[in-house]
This record gives structure tokens, sequence and C-alpha cells, in this order.
């Protein structure tokens, strides 16, 4: 231990490595823990800081990916590898042009990102949407805590409009390599049948990476509920309106919208209400603000499943939603805290 | 009625006027520094675009009836011209209050292109009456929402973001736009314009 800590600060030293500084900086946080508190969001009045906070989410999200790499074999390991690295490069490159740190909030990105793929996506398609997704999604707004949209989603709906052949048709059939199906969701719009409830917990129907296997989801989000680093707001608000409003839909349009327990199994929603919709610092701050948004979430998942030409509608409605969340702030603390007319 | 509905949901949703067709850009970056400025400057939109496409109608039918149709565009822009004038003198001699409030919009709504461009959509898709109504209105409000959006993330951003220099103003404006315009594209076949 004490060679390394002799060895980091000898590299201080070096005048060459000065701009070098946040790469640095990096390996010695990584190696002993930083020593310094939070500066900016995502903020919590907790002893936790936000490198604790950043593994938390880290931890619940090992579960799906340990069943998608049991279900799809280790390319999904290859994905999450290029995805951690062309996305490291970039978020290096920033902090060392914008003389910054390099914040820890890229490792829950770089682990979110490929889970959201469809397992058979191109390893130059996951290089481009992730680059896409941390330059536009986070770098261009200021970095980790400072990002109105969650960087993850912001790739993946790049590359879903740019490539869409790539991305909404090669869903790989579990413990399979070659045989490819479509999605339960898709298979629902075009021929009206549904996988059976069993099939859709444990994980063995077509779909994105992380998000097929429903317990090993439902376990990492009840962790991050229970040490209390995501706020239950925004997944019972965002769930539970979308099974009111599918059940509700089912009886007045049986052909288009599908029957509510079918809804909140298939999909990313159990994916996106539990790790994506929760993001601090993405998501309304008021409690009010909070179940709105997961109301609206619900709603708009629901109506563009059932109607619009895409067949998956998590990632468009909080993205969405994302961008409506400071105006949904603005209007609670309006009604709120009103200025007292005299 | 349906027909009407889908034409209203499409203008605000699908076919959103600032974030599908990427009108009125101008007052959109430049208004969209702060809520309350946004919030007078769409609904003094909302007023005039209801209002210009309510009188280009009937006269866009008259040019049509005596076959003169090739300055319809020329027409368009000075009824729009004249009638922001109209409102603007009504409204400074009987509500100078609200005058007031709408401040310099009102006249700069003038070279709003939104306003053009709703009446070129309703010759292009050959309205009726009550659906140019409504189009036009549905169209403003959809301006008026992305305005407010893009507002709210700006007044947020001015809190915590720290955008780079040379993207300040109006090219992180362009980018959130962007983004939001590749998310709305989700709405994308759920209702027809037509």
């Amino acid at each position: 231990m004490k060679l390394v800590r002799l060895l980091i600060d000898r590299l201080y030293d070096i005048r060459a490595l000065n701009k070098l500084k946040p790469l640095i900086d990096a390996v010695d946080a990584a190696m002993f823990g930083p020593a310094e508190t939070t500066e900016g969001g995502p903020h919590i009045v907790d002893n936790v800081d936000l490198k604790r906070y950043m593994s938390y989410v880290i931890v619940a999200l090992l579960p799906a990916t340990l069943a998608s790499i049991y279900f799809y074999g280790w390319s999904v390991l290859r994905i999450i590898i290029v995805s951690y690295i062309v996305g490291g490069v970039v978020e290096v490159i920033f902090a060392i042009v914008r003389k910054k740190e390099i914040h820890e909030g890229f490792l829950v990105t770089g682990l979110i990102f490929p889970l959201v793929l469809p397992p058979t996506t191109p390893l130059w398609v996951v290089a481009v949407g992730v680059v896409f997704g941390v330059l536009f999604g986070k770098e261009m707004f200021g970095g980790t805590g400072r990002n109105i949209f969650n960087p993850a989603l912001v790739g993946r709906l790049f590359i879903t409009i740019a490539f869409p052949a790539i991305m909404t048709t090669n869903w790989q059939v579990p413990f399979t390599d070659a045989i490819t199906s479509a999605t339960p969701l898709a298979v629902y719009k075009t021929t009206g049948s549904m996988a059976s409830i069993y099939d859709l917990f444990v994980g063995k129907t077509a779909g994105s990476m992380g998000e097929t296997c429903r317990i090993a989801i439902i376990f990492g989000g009840l962790f991050l509920i229970f040490t209390k680093v995501s706020n239950w707001r925004i997944p019972v608000s965002y769930i539970g309106t979308v099974f009111v409003f599918a059940a509700i839909g089912n009886r007045l349009a049986p052909g288009s919208i599908a029957p509510p327990l079918f809804q909140v199994l298939t999909g990313g929603l159990l994916f996106g209400a539990l790790f994506m919709a929760t993001d601090p610092v993405t998501s309304p701050f008021t409690r009010m603000g909070k179940y709105s948004f997961g109301i609206l979430c619900g709603i708009l998942t629901v109506l563009i499943r059932s109607f619009s030409g895409y067949v998956e509608g998590v990632m468009f409605s909080i993205v969405i939603m994302n961008a409506l969340a400071p105006l949904i702030d603005h209007i609670v603390l309006m009604l709120k805290y009103r200025p007292v007319k005299i | 009625m349906a027909h009407l509905i889908t034409i209203f949901i499409a203008a605000i949703l699908t076919h959103n006027i600032a974030l599908t067709y990427l009108l009125g850009m101008c007052p959109f970056v430049s208004l969209s520094r702060s809520v309350k400025t946004a919030f007078g400057m769409s609904f003094a939109v909302i007023f005039v675009i209801t209002l210009t496409a309510a009188i280009n109608w009937p006269i866009h039918r008259l040019l049509v009836y005596y076959n003169s149709e090739i300055i319809s565009y020329i027409v368009f822009i000075i009824i729009i011209a004249a009638s922001v004038q109209l409102v603007e003198m009504i409204m400074e001699r009987f509500f100078p209050s609200l005058q007031a409030s709408f401040g310099i919009f009102l006249p700069l709504i003038t070279v709003n292109c939104t306003v053009l461009a709703v009446s070129l959509f309703m010759v292009l898709r050959e309205y009726s009456y009550i659906a140019t109504l409504v189009f036009a209105f549905g169209s403003a409000v959809g301006w008026m929402l992305a305005i407010m959006i893009v507002a709210a993330i700006n007044e947020k951003l001015k809190l915590i973001g720290d955008v780079p220099k040379g993207l300040r103003g109006t090219g992180i404006i362009m980018i959130i736009a962007g983004i939001i315009a590749l998310a709305f594209l989700g709405f994308g076949g759920m209702v027809d314009i037509k």
C-alpha cells in the first residue's frame, strides 16, 4: 500500500504530467478513497458521499448484469467493456481540457447504457451511442450532477433513431447464438398473443440485455429504495399509473392497449422506472413534482406503446419527462409559494 | 369532432411546429432565457396565430376565386403585419395594462415565421375553416409548450449548469431543442395531421 501511495505522490510532483492531473486524481481516489467532500449535485443529507452513492447504484445493477451474462453469454461483457472504455476516454478528455476532476457518475452511465441495448448490437454502434450520450447528454451541460437528460437514454435515443434496423429488429433469443425473434410487446402488437408471466419474470423472452430478467431488476430496485439512494415516489407512481391506465384502456380498446400486468412486466418499464426515472439529477426535486413526473411518464409510456410507430415507449417518455422536469418544479414552486398580494 | 381532436393533438405532439419543423427559432432562442418572458411571448403568439389564420382563410378563398393565388404570400404577410398593428392599437387604447405586459413581443411577432407557416400549412393541407382554427390554436400551444420547456431548462442551467464557454446562449439551446426533438419522434405515427 505504501509503495502505491509513494508512486502516486511522485506522479503529482512530475511537472510534465501536470496536464494529466485529473487522471492521476481518479487513480488516487479509486485506490485510497476521496479526501474531499462533494461540491455539486446530487445532494443528499446523509454521511454518504457521491462516490458511495454511485457504488450503491452499481451494486444494485449487478444482479441484472449477471443475469444478462447468464442469458446472452460473454458478448454482453464485451459490449460493457467497449462502453466503459470509449465513454471513459470522452470523460477523461473533457476533464483534462476543462481542468476538472473525473466524476464517478460515469461508472453508472457506462454500465446502464449497455444494459438497455439489444444483445446483438454491433460494437461500433455501442461506441457511437456512448460517445453521443456522454458528450451531448452530460459534458455539454457541465458533467455529472449538472445534466438535464439521462445520458444513457440520450445515447440510446440517438442510435435508435439513427440506426433503426439494427436497434429494433434483431432481438436475440436467450441461450442461443444466432436465433432472433420479436420482443413480447412487438408480438402482442402484431399477433395479439402474450408471453407467459413466468417467462417474463425469469427473463426467458427476447429484449434488451439488462431488462429481461425482471426478478433481478426488482431486487436491485428494492435495494436502492430501502437504502434510500433512490426515492420510492417516482417508481411507485410510474408503475402504478401504467397499471391503472392499462387496466382502464384495455377495457375500452382491448385491441390496441395490452392488459395491465403484461404492460408492467414487458419492455423496459421496470428497469426504466427503478433505475432511470429515479435519477435525482434529472427528475423534479419537489415532492408533488415527483408524483406528477411518475404519473405523466406512465401515461406517455402506455400511449406511445399502444398508438405510435414504436413498440417500446419507456425511453421516449423518460427523456420527454426529463425535459419537462424543470418546468414541473417551476410550476409546483409557483403554486406553493405564491407571492402574497397586499 | 374526432377529426378536430386528432388535428389538435397532432399539432401539439407529432407535428410540433417548433420541434418538428424547427420554425419560429429566432424568438425561440432569444426569449427562452426566463420562464416569465417565454410565457408572455407564447400568449401573444397564440393570440396572433389564431387571429391571422381566421382572417387569412376567407381571403385565400377569395384569391382562389379570382384565380390570383400567386400573390397569396404577399397578401398573407401584409395581413399578418396589419393585424398585429391593429391588435396593438386596440390594446393600447382599451387594455393598456395587458399591452404593457406584452411589451416588445407583440410587434416582434410580425417577423415570427410560425405565423406565416400556419397560414401556408392551412393552404397546403386544404383544411376547412373550423379545422384551420383548431390547427392554428394547436400549433401555437405546441410552440408554447416547446419554448416553456426550454425556458425552464435554461433557468435550471443558470443555477446548476456549467456549459462550455463557446456553447453558452444559442448553442446550448439548439442542443436542448435537438434532444427534445429526438424524443418527440417517439410520438411518430400516433396521429395524422391530414
